[in-house]
Parts: structure tokens; C-alpha cells; sequence
């Protein structure tokens, strides 16, 4: 009790000192530092001459923010970023996908078998478990393993805070902070990854908006998708010679899409709700340095690669399950799968969706990735026609086009392929995003805000465009 | 700061990384705790990677450590820990980073604290030192980037530099290890107290200025006996830093 | 599906956009005129008087109805309320504070002041809605929380328009200074209070990107205009708008070096010396240009300019460091002459 008695005195002494003191105490103390360190400085520290290697840092900054060459060059290496992305995980996720899906899958099939596993738990286990689990490394892995290295080394050489110093001006304009930028490319990588890169932001608003937003980056897992899709249904109404163009330009329109809605939802977020947070800015431009190359390339697999695919697994494999469980357990003369499908017709044809595709971004909320294989197995399990390996496997098709016939089996229209691909942007964070949200923020209602957002969002759009388009076709 | 004479031999031993086990990970029984503090981009995890053998991940970048990290490694039989801290440029803010910075240094108590620092820009990296200065009194200023800074024709005397700031210094280009061997023995020396820093303390405070943080600081003093901040105590609770208020009434100081 | 149509569907829909939109309207929703038509209770009512009647000695009854937002009926209810709590008392038509009520309206502009300031300080509220916002909570703190909010703000004896904050006990310090319109020409000054009422006005200030604590030199000042200069940029105003800027001529011995200016106006190939920081940069802002080296004393100069303008790198203590023209704007300095082009 003394004690507390003795702490009160003190605090009512400070209350006295610091009214007497004025509210300039931190300045005074910060020059008071100050002063003593150059004080410090000049006494042993001697600068022989201006130059050095300041001198080469100078002649490349002024380039890479010129008028004339800072948005070009970095618009070339984010594409050029992206593209090698793309094409150069084509040929190992091609790889990994036949080891692990033709070849390893069915050896777990027949071994189980062999075991005397009854059907259903190795259904379970190897058709569910396995094979979500397969899917996503396959489709994930080798995009990752090319983007976030390439990224690393453009941050290691210095190159990433002049990026944020040319584009801060646009940010600022939607009340955000330059620094987005990169984690809004980081997003499309993933976008767990751009949720973590944030820390750089050390603004609190700012910091927020950029976590709450990244979702609108188009990530690596649902560029397949967009792809997909754009191949099948919007080459196909231009004449041949421009199909790929066409498809090329869909992709690409989606990706953009995106980035309009995150300067959206940043500006109305800055706005409305996050109006109060505090708001600073800072941004240091450090020196370039060299990078040290395999260094950075095998931290930041280890780092970025390898942590996130490892979340992306642990959220993947219940799903796994989950979807097998629904396509095997029936309710009546119908499984739940079939059920849910069926009650959600109504709702997803006022979207220009069907069911099948709710159900699906519903049980795929853990990845991405398995959206098009889950849609797959769906639709051939309700219209019953003859694809696939068995009610809650999931698979993909080699050929574009025999895709193309189930889907059109199912029911797809062009308008059907614009919504999923409106929708595949536009719905909430996977699971592992939704994870490292709440890990970042540490607020449940944030976490909520960043999840239900973009799927309004994707009702409202893919709502108007269906009433609009059903009205002019 | 007093440096006891060593023996030739015992300073032949330090050049060498031969004696220095890095033992990555493994924390347990440690017998020195050891903190790496410094402003954002410095090498801190640089250094970080090169004592413990880990691979923290290190960038270009203000302000990419957010999480501390932990390691360890062993010299002359005795283990010390080592915990990388988020890098600041103060710690009289209150940002999340400074937080946990400032938190570690107050409350962790770490045995030594490493100072690392950028020698092409001492000036701005001394404001954070002098703040650390005046918490903790056993530290070591790592003057790391020294490659950069003679590229740039900076040149820097250490030893008065040291003798200014009352603790060891040691120039270090952690990328390339240089002077990690003279860091590992100059940390062990500090730890075991074979070296007394006299840390310096911050002088051009304005006169009515000092007089009240006097008066409060000898309150704190009286009251906390312990303590051996209570000047910086006093700097926190003038400025109504109700984080320090709060851990003064639950008496986390004694 | 057969009753299916998608224009009944997309009509639906913006009727409900509509209502949404006249319901949570933050000017005139009825979400938001219901909520305050509920905190319009008596209690702020007779708040709002007593706040009007400390600031105008001679008030009749017809004055404050005029004055206030309230109802006719609600208004005198209020009125025959304090006057039977010895609130106020009457003089002929005039109504006036009693020591009691004088003690009652400091302690809410005590409230609306350290609201303010907390708002300015630990909080991203733009400026212009900090009146507002303390207008609401002055009538919502209780003493207790009141002594929080001082200890947590470190008991300071100003809101951040200038204005002094009355002490628990009633204290409030007077500042002497005259109205802008008021200050002789070449004579040279420094501005100690913006007042935030009527918004109007507040804006124009705001909009002109005049900062408190500014050294000013007035220039040109008769009936149509009022010309000053302070920290290197022009300003004109309107007499009836300088009238809402306090300010205090300065003795010789406290002018600043007149050629201050602000770090905005610094051009490529200058180098300039910092004098401080704007008191117009609070808060979290002020600390972190403080940490980041923008001290007096330091030497500035530009570093990089950007391909669309703002922010600029500037380079200090050997670091290149990029702010906002709205971050630069609030940093003093004096152009060191002599020494440009030389590096
Ligand atoms: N040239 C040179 N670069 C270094 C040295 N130490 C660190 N770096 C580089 O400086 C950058 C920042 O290092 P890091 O350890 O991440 O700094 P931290 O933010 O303080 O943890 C990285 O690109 C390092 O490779 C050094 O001694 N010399
Ligand atoms: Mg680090």
C-alpha cells in the first residue's frame, strides 16, 4: 500500500514537471541527442571527399525515377516478373502434377488396396486427403519457387523502395501508402506472401488498407483459372487467328480489374471506417547493393516458398477430406454434395452461376487452386455423364477442349465463363490468407472486414453484369 | 571504459572463427543473453546469420524484420544466446517495432546488448545508440558496413569513437565476416566483465530541462533503488509513456 | 425461374441501393439525424447554452435561440431549468453565467479542448473534423475519464487551434494578441490561434495552408485585403477571414531569422538549414520526422525528384529520405546562400 502511496507521488511530481516543462519536451530531447552526436561525429569521423560510390547511386537513381524511364521500366520488370512466372512454371507443374497425380496417386490406390484398406478409407485418405494436397503443391509450388525469388533479388539490389517512391503519389491519391504497390505485387504471387510483406508499411492506416486489399491482387492460383476459362470460352468468339489474343487480353483486363478495385476500396476504406487510425508516412530510399545471389535465393525459398506452401497444405488436406465426405455421404436418395448443389441453383443463376460453382468456391476456400478440378468432379457428378475416376475425386483434363465439353455439358454460357472469372477475382481470401490476416492484425474484426468485402463485392458485380447481359442477349 | 591487459595469447585466439560454435537453433541452457539492436538496414541480421550460423532472412529494405528471431552459438564454453531485434531509428516513439525493441532491452535484460550501426551514416545511427546508452550500460557498437563506408572515403577512429562512448567498438563488414571474430571475443569480454563500460550519457539537454528530469529521476531512484536507468525512466514518464507509468506501479523494475 | 426477369431483378436491386443510401447518409441519413435527434437530450442542451453565454457577455434569450440549432420550446425549458439550479441568473433581458455556471462551462470547454487535442495527437482525424467530433464527446466524458485524457496528453495548456485549456480547478490562461486585420503594416508577428468557427471560414484558413505559430510580415492591410508573408510563401485574405486569425506582434529579440521558409519551397541544388518543425505537425508525424534526423540544425538538400511530383527525396544526415509535399510543407528552414552548384 506504501508503495503504491509513493508511486502516486511520483506520478503527481511528473504531472507537476511537465506542465511546467510545456509539451516540447520530446523535441528538445531529440535535438538534445542529436546535438551530442554530431558533437561526437566530428571528433572522429573524417569524410575525405563527397564522392564515392553515392556518385554511381546517383546516376541510377535518376534513371529508374526519370519522367521517362521510371514507369516504363517498372511496368517491364513486373511483367517480366509475371511472365516468367507463368510460362516457367508451366513445364515443372506439368511434372509434378503427372508424378504425383498419374503415378503416385493410383500406387496409393493399389496399395491400399493391397493392405485391405475398405473403400472408404482409402477413399478418404488417398481420393480426398491426397489428392487436394497433391493438387496444391503441384499448382502452387512452381510459381512460387520462380516469383518470390526474382522478387527477393529486386529488393535485395534496392530496387523495390524507388518503386514505391514513383508510384506513392497515385497511392496517396486513394489514401494509401507508395509501398503498396509491392505488396500489391507481391500479391500476385500470393497472397498470404503480400498479407506478410505489409510489415513494411509502418503506418497503421496504411497499413491496414494495404491488408485488407491485397486480396484484389489476381494471385497465382487463380491465374489457371482466368486462363483456363478465357481460352475455352472468350477465344472462341473471335475468329481463330485472334483467340489468343482475345484470351490473352481477357486475362490480363481481369488482372487489372483488380487493381481498380483495391484503389477503390482503398479510398472508400481511408474514408469510412479506417478515417481515425493514425496516418504517418516514411520512406527511406537505402543504397543499392549487390545481391548476394544464391544467398537470397535460397532464403527466400526458405523464408516465403516453402512457409506459405506449407500453410497452403495444412488448410488444403481437411478440405480434401471435407469435399470427398460430401460426395460420398448421402441424405435420402442424394448425396450432400448433390443436396447443396441443388439448393444453391437458384441463388447462383441470379449471379450468372450456377450451384455447382458456389459449392465449389465454398469447399475450395483453403486454395485456390483446387476450384477447377472441384468444378470438374461436381459437374459430372449431377449430370451424370461418363468423366472422371468416382464421386469426390477430383481431376482435370489434359485436353482444352474435352474441359470445354463438360462444362458446356454443365450448363456454361459465355456469360456463365465472364461471372466465374468476375467471381475468381472478386470473393473472399483462401483460408491460408484469412490465417495470416488475423496473425497479422490480430483482430478478429478486420480478419472478418478483409473476408466478407471482396465477396460482396463479387455478388454485386457478377449480379449486375448477369441482369445487364441477359437484358441485351 | 577500462579494458583489463590480456595476454598475447589470449588475443591471438580471437582471430579466428576456429573456437566459435554455432549451434543455430538450439537455445537451451544458455549462459549469456545477448541482444542485436540497431536502425533499420543495418546488417543486423547480417551479423545475425554470421554468429549463429542461421539464415534469418536479410533485405534491402527498411523494416522487414518485424518478429524477433533467436539463435545461439558457443565461445570458450560458454553459451550465449542471441536475439535479433526489429530495427528503429528511435525508441522514444511508439510504434509496434519500437516496442518490442525497447521492451527486450528494458525488461529481457540481455546480458550484452550489440549495437550495429551503419559507419557511412553514424551521425543519424547514433541518436539510437544514445537511447540504448542510456538503458543499458553493457553494450558493444558493432560499426558495421565498414567495406561501404571506405568506398565512400569515410574514415572513422574507433578508438576514440569508443573512448566517446564509454563502450568497445568494433568494425565489422558482416557480409563478408570480416571482424566477427574480434565481435564474438569483444561480446564474451563484456559479458564475463572483463570489460566495464562507462556508457555515455546525453549532455546538451536544455538547463530547466534537466533540472526537472533531476528531480523526477532522483524520485524514481529513491523509490527504486534497484534501478539503474531511472534517468531514462524519468525521459519516459515526462513524456506520459503509460506503458513504463504502468510497469512502474506493478514494480517490474525491481 | 419461369417468373424470372431480369430487369424486375435489377430494379429491385437499386431500389434497395436507394434506401441504403438514404438511410446511411453520414449528412442528412435518417440514420444518422435519428441519432442525433437521441443525443440532442437536455443535458447537451443546457451544455451548449453555458458554452455560448462564457464566450458572449450580453445575451438575451431571443440571442441564444437565434444562435443555437435547438428548438424554441426546448431552449426555454433548459433556461427555466438553470436558472433554478442558480446556473444563470437574469439582468433585466440579459441572461448571465453565475460563478456556478461560469465553473460548469469551463469544465465543458475543458472537455471540447482536450478532446481536440487528443484527436490531433493520437489520432488520424483530419483537422477539419476535429470540432466536430469534440463538439459530440464534450458532453459525453465524465470527470474521470476528463483526467485521463489530460494525464494521457500530458496536462497541456493548449488545444491545437491555440486556444488555452482551462486546469481541473478552472484556471485558464489568457492570451494577449489582436486580430490579423489589426496588425500594422511591416510590423512583424506570430500567429497564436486559428479559430475553427464558423466552418466557412475554418476551411478557407485550412485551404490557404496557414499554420499556427507561423512568424508573419504583413505586407499590405487595409479594408478590401490583408497581404502577409510567413515562411517564405504569400498569403491573402479577406479582412473578414484575417479576423479569425489571432496574432501577437513579436519583440526584436524573438523574431526569427526573417528569411525562413518551408522546406516545400526548397529547389534542386539548394542546401538549406532546418530551424524546426511546424507546430502544425502533431503526433505520431512530428516524433518520426524528429527520429528520421529533420532536427534543428541539420543540413537538407534534395535528393531525388519524383516523376510525378510529391513525394521528394530530401537528403539528410547522409540518408535519402523521402516525404510528402503535406510533410515537407511543415518543416522550417534558411536557404544557405553561396553555396549552390557546388557539388
Ligand atoms: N556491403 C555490405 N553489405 C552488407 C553488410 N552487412 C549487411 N549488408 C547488406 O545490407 C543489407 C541489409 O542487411 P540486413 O542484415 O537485412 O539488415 P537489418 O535490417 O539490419 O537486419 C543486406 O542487403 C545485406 O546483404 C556489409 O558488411 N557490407
Ligand atoms: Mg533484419
Amino acid at each position: 500500500m506504501k508503495e503504491l502511496e509513493e508511486f502516486d507521488k511520483i506520478i503527481a511530481l511528473s504531472n507537476e514537471l511537465r506542465w511546467q516543462i510545456g509539451d516540447d519536451f520530446h523535441d528538445d530531447l531529440t535535438e538534445a541527442i542529436y546535438a551530442d552526436a554530431a558533437k561526437i561525429v566530428k571528433k572522429t569521423v573524417v569524410q575525405n571527399s563527397q564522392k564515392g560510390t553515392l556518385g554511381i547511386d546517383a546516376k541510377i537513381d535518376n534513371i529508374v525515377t526519370s519522367k521517362i524511364w521510371g514507369f516504363p521500366l517498372m511496368l517491364f520488370l513486373l511483367g517480366f516478373v509475371l511472365w516468367l512466372t507463368i510460362i516457367g512454371a508451366n513445364y515443372p507443374s506439368a511434372m509434378l502434377s503427372s508424378l504425383l497425380l498419374d503415378i503416385v496417386h493410383p500406387f496409393l490406390k493399389e496399395s491400399t488396396a493391397a493392405i485391405g484398406f475398405p473403400w472408404w478409407l482409402s477413399g478418404f485418405l488417398v481420393d480426398g486427403v491426397y489428392l487436394a494436397v497433391a493438387w496444391v503443391i503441384a499448382v502452387m509450388l512452381p510459381p512460387m519457387a520462380i516469383f518470390f525469388p526474382l522478387f527477393t533479388l529486386l529488393e535485395d539490389f534496392g530496387y523495390l523502395p524507388r518503386v514505391a517512391f514513383n508510384m506513392d503519389s497515385l497511392f496517396k491519391k486513394s489514401g494509401a501508402h507508395g509501398k503498396q504497390a509491392l505488396t500489391m505485387s507481391m500479391g500476385f504471387g500470393c497472397n498470404a506472401a503480400g498479407v506478410v510483406a505489409t510489415r513494411i508499411i509502418d503506418s497503421p492506416r496504411e497499413r491496414l488498407i494495404a491488408i485488407i486489399t491485397n486480396n484484389f491482387s489476381l494471385c497465382n492460383g487463380r491465374w489457371p483459372t482466368q486462363i483456363l476459362l478465357a481460352t475455352i470460352f472468350i477465344g472462341a468468339v473471335v475468329p481463330e487467328s485472334y483467340s489468343s489474343i482475345a484470351s490473352l487480353a481477357a486475362v490480363v483486363g481481369i488482372a487489372v480489374l483488380g487493381i481498380f478495385f483495391m484503389f477503390f476500396f482503398s479510398w472508400a476504406l481511408s474514408k469510412t471506417v479506417l478515417k481515425g487510425e493514425v496516418s504517418t508516412f516514411n520512406l527511406e530510399l537505402p543504397p543499392y547493393r549487390t545481391p548476394v545471389f544464391w544467398k537470397t535465393i535460397y532464403t527466400s525459398l526458405i523464408d516465403r516458398t516453402l512457409i506459405v506452401l506449407w500453410r497452403a497444405i495444412v488448410f488444403a488436406a481437411p478440405a480434401g477430406a471435407v469435399i470427398w465426405l460430401i460426395c460420398n455421404i448421402t441424405l435420402g436418395d442424394e448425396s450432400i454434395a448433390a443436396y447443396l448443389v441443388h439448393s444453391m441453383d437458384g441463388f447462383g443463376f441470379i449471379l450468372g452461376l450456377n450451384g455447382v460453382i458456389l459449392l465449389a468456391y465454398i469447399v475450395a476456400i483453403p486454395a485456390n487452386e483446387i476450384v477447377i478440378p472441384t468444378i470438374l468432379m461436381l459437374t459430372v457428378m449431377v449430370t451424370g455423364i461418363s468423366a472422371g475416376s468416382g464421386s469426390g475425386v477430383m481431376f482435370e483434363l489434359d485436353s482444352v477442349s474435352a474441359t470445354a465439353d463438360i462444362l458446356k455439358a454443365g450448363g456454361w454460357t459465355l456469360l456463365t465463363a465472364i461471372n466465374v472469372m468476375l467471381f475468381s477475382l472478386l470473393h473472399n481470401p483462401c483460408s491460408t490468407t484469412i490465417y495470416t490476416i488475423y496473425q497479422e492484425t490480430k483482430s478478429l474484426k478486420w480478419t472478418v472486414v478483409a473476408s466478407i468485402l471482396p465477396v460482396i463485392a463479387g455478388f454485386i458485380v457478377t449480379f449486375l453484369v448477369a441482369q445487364i447481359w441477359r437484358i441485351i442477349f | 571504459m577500462k579494458t583489463t591487459p590480456k595476454s598475447a595469447c589470449e588475443t591471438c585466439a580471437h582471430h579466428s572463427l576456429e573456437n566459435v560454435k554455432k549451434l543455430g537453433v538450439d537455445i537451451t541452457n544458455v549462459d549469456f543473453v545477448i541482444a542485436l539492436a540497431g536502425n533499420p538496414n543495418t546488417g543486423k541480421s547480417t551479423v545475425f546469420n554470421a554468429l549463429t550460423g542461421l539464415r534469418q532472412h536479410t533485405g534491402n529494405w527498411p523494416g522487414k524484420t518485424v518478429t524477433r528471431a533467436e539463435g545461439a552459438f558457443e565461445y570458450q564454453q560458454k553459451k550465449f544466446k542471441l536475439i535479433d531485434l526489429p530495427g528503429t531509428y528511435s525508441l522514444m516513439s511508439r510504434s509496434e517495432d519500437e516496442e518490442v525493441a525497447r521492451n527486450f532491452i528494458l525488461f529481457g535484460k540481455p546480458n550484452v546488448t550489440i549495437i550495429v550501426v551503419d559507419a557511412s551514416r553514424l551521425e543519424r545511427n547514433l541518436n539510437l545508440t544514445l537511447q540504448i546508452l542510456e538503458i543499458t550500460s553493457n553494450a558493444v557498437l558493432c560499426l558495421n558496413l565498414m567495406d561501404e563506408a571506405q568506398k565512400n572515403n569515410i574514415q572513422i577512429d574507433t578508438r576514440s569513437l569508443s573512448k566517446e562512448l564509454g563502450i568497445p567498438v568494433v568494425a565489422t563488414s558482416a557480409r563478408s565476416k570480416e571482424g566477427i571474430p574480434e565481435l564474438i571475443a569483444t561480446i564474451s569480454d563484456v559479458a564475463l566483465g572483463k570489460i566495464i563500460c562507462k556508457p555515455h550519457k546525453i549532455k546538451n539537454i536544455p538547463p530547466q530541462l534537466e533540472q526537472a528530469i533531476k528531480k523526477l529521476s532522483t524520485a524514481i531512484q529513491n523509490q527504486y533503488p534497484t534501478v539503474s536507468n531511472s534517468r531514462w525512466l524519468a525521459f519516459r514518464v515526462l513524456e506520459g509513456d503509460t506503458h513504463i507509468i504502468e510497469a512502474l506501479k506493478t514494480g517490474d523494475f525491481s | 425461374m419461369n417468373s424470372y426477369n431480369p430487369i424486375i431483378y435489377l430494379s429491385v436491386f437499386f431500389v434497395l441501393v436507394v434506401l441504403l443510401v438514404l438511410v446511411f447518409n453520414t449528412r442528412n441519413g435518417v440514420y444518422f439525424t435519428y441519432l442525433k435527434t437521441k443525443n440532442a437530450t437536455k443535458k447537451t442542451a443546457v451544455e451548449d447554452i453555458l458554452k455560448l453565454l462564457y464566450h458572449n457577455d450580453r445575451f438575451t434569450e431571443a440571442d441564444i435561440i437565434e444562435q443555437l440549432e435547438y428548438s424554441h420550446g426546448l431552449i426555454e425549458s433548459c433556461l427555466l431549468k438553470m436558472l433554478s439550479k442558480q446556473l444563470i441568473a437574469k439582468e433585466s433581458h440579459f441572461v448571465q453565467l453565475t460563478d456556478e455556471g461560469e465553473e460548469y462551462a469551463l469544465r465543458i470547454i475543458r472537455a471540447h479542448r482536450l478532446w481536440e487535442k487528443y484527436l490531433s495527437e493520437k489520432t488520424g482525424f483530419h483537422k477539419k473534423e476535429w470540432h466536430d467530433r469534440a463538439e459530440q464527446k464534450e458532453h459525453e466524458l465524465s470527470d474521470e475519464e476528463l483526467d485521463q485524457l489530460a494525464k494521457l496528453l500530458g496536462n497541456p495548456k493548449f488545444d491545437p487551434h491555440g486556444d488555452p485549456i482551462p486546469t481541473k480547478s478552472g484556471k485558464i490562461v489568457q492570451k494577449k494578441g489582436t486580430d490579423l486585420s489589426r496588425l500594422p503594416v511591416h510590423s512583424i508577428g506570430k500567429i497564436i490561434h486559428i479559430e475553427d468557427e464558423p466552418a466557412a471560414i475554418y476551411k478557407e484558413i485550412l485551404a490557404q495552408k496557414i499554420h499556427l505559430h507561423s512568424q508573419i510580415k504583413v505586407i499590405e492591410s487595409n479594408e478590401q485585403i490583408v497581404v502577409f508573408e510567413a515562411e517564405g510563401v504569400v498569403f491573402k485574405l479577406t479582412p473578414v477571414v484575417a479576423k479569425n486569425i489571432t496574432v501577437q506582434e513579436l519583440d526584436p529579440e524573438n523574431i526569427l531569422d526573417v528569411n525562413n521558409s518551408r522546406l516545400s519551397n526548397l529547389k534542386i541544388n539548394e542546401t538549406a538549414t532546418i530551424i524546426g518543425i511546424s507546430k502544425e505537425s502533431r503526433g505520431e508525424n512530428r516524433r518520426r520526422l524528429l527520429d528520421l534526423g529533420f532536427v534543428k540544425g541539420a543540413e537538407v538538400r534534395i535528393n531525388l525528384v519524383n516523376p510525378l511530383n510529391d513525394p521528394t527525396a530530401f537528403l539528410i544526415k547522409g540518408t535519402s529520405i523521402a516525404l510528402r509535399k503535406d510533410q515537407s510543407e511543415k518543416i522550417l528552414i534558411t536557404k544557405n546562400i553561396g553555396n549552390e552548384n557546388n557539388t
